[in-house]
């Protein structure tokens, strides 16, 4: 499949690695739908690829609600008449520990709550089920050809302080296994999925941090520096062109590694 | 109502609370929304190349109507923070809910001055 010519969708595409990959499929001649929950980024980008002679629409809308999802898919078929591309980029971080111990006493003091783990399962992996079941739907409804790509995480490996983050990019990781397994058994050959995993990545969540916590990270990254979004959004680019990449998840992490040298 | 004022190749929208214009550049549209300090985001840009005016116009308010919908959201009850009275518990909206919309600050669905048509909430002109 061509990227000129195409229609991609993306969810969180108001900032980060979302905004990076609109940004590219837009340069390349694609048709983007830019979907985010803050209405000054969709601003911000919608304007931006119109700059650069794009052809964009932004839509504000919560990737948890099936209401909304609906919303933003029928926005797009409007505004351009068929989906090619799914990219569903919108994700959160409630960091913390499962269970949290007096120091003195060795007793449980603190448990993650609700309030930190379900946002993050609703979020990363209800979200991402929307979007690409919706996306799905058109595509097949359509018969156009057409990529459904979750975006996981390096720490679907198991990160600690991430029960929650980890868990839900664990599960996307797992989506195009099951998705392709699912369309072959349906006779549904015109939409591949591919999941991408990036690693430590130069998004504002991560460039904003503390800064010898930032070397620190890196000390375990084989490349010496955080992935590039334009780089995560050159491989989905490239999967979008290699027909041959399908029911897997590709990890682009710079090389991490474990600090005994073990690659994750 | 939904008002339109043609000027050449730009027409300006007045949709529920919102002010839109939409342009056309070349052989394609452009779509912005009015913002409330008085500048103009785009809500969507290189749209329906080559289509008859008319049908591009008709085309850009179907997805004005859809990106920017009318209507309240439902906010079910806040169950995890009950107020209690003794061993009543009082269950309020959930006003910390993503969904929740305080109406005159939130909502673009507040409209000065509406009737209904087919069911279907506009608001008059300014």
């Amino acid at each position: 499949m061509q990227i000129k010519g195409s229609v991609a969708l993306i969810t969180g595409g108001g900032n980060g690695i979302g905004e990076a990959v609109a940004k590219f499929f837009a340069k390349h001649g694609a048709k983007v739908a830019i979907v985010d929950m803050e209405q000054k980024n969709i601003d911000r980008v919608v304007k931006e690829i119109k700059d650069i002679g794009g052809e964009v629409i932004g839509i504000q809308a919560n990737v948890t609600s099936e209401a909304e999802t609906a919303k933003f898919i029928k926005a797009t078929l409007e505004a351009f008449g068929k989906l090619n591309i799914a990219v569903s980029c919108a994700g959160i971080i409630r960091d913390g520990m499962m269970l949290s111990l007096d120091k003195e006493t060795g007793k449980v003091s603190r448990k993650m709550g609700l309030d930190k783990w379900q946002p993050v399962i609703d979020v990363n992996l209800t979200g991402t089920f929307l979007t690409l079941r919706d996306a799905a739907e058109a595509m097949i409804n359509g018969g156009w050809e057409g990529l459904l790509v979750p975006i996981s995480s390096v720490n679907k490996v198991g990160q600690v302080g991430q029960i929650n983050y980890s868990s839900a990019k664990v599960a996307d990781a797992l989506m195009p296994k099951i998705i392709i397994g699912e369309f072959l058994m349906r006779g549904i050959r015109n939409i591949r999925c591919v999941g991408i995993a990036p690693g430590y990545t130069a998004t504002t969540m991560l460039t904003g941090m503390n800064q010898d916590v930032l070397k620190a990270l890196l000390k375990d990254v084989h490349i010496g520096r955080l992935v590039e979004p334009d780089e995560v959004a050159a491989l989905i680019g490239h999967c979008v062109e290699n027909g041959a990449i399908n029911a897997t998840t590709l990890e682009i992490t710079g090389g991490l590694c474990y600090p005994n040298g073990i690659a994750k | 109502m939904i008002t339109v004022s043609e000027r050449k190749t730009m027409k300006n929208i007045f949709y529920n609370d919102m002010e839109f214009t939409i342009v056309k550049t070349g052989s394609t549209w452009d779509i912005t929304r009015k913002l409330p300090n008085g500048d103009f985001a785009v809500v969507g840009a290189g749209l329906f190349a080559d289509l008859p005016d008319s049908d591009a116009e008709a085309r850009a308010l179907a997805l004005i109507m859809t990106i920017f919908p009318v209507g309240i959201k439902i906010v079910g009850p806040d169950v995890a923070h009950p107020n209690r009275v003794g061993d009543l518990k009082i269950v309020g909206p959930d006003v910390t809910h993503p969904n929740f919309v305080y109406w005159e600050k939130d909502s673009t669905s507040f409209a000065r001055e509406t009737y209904l048509i087919k069911g279907t909430h506009y608001a008059n002109q300014r």
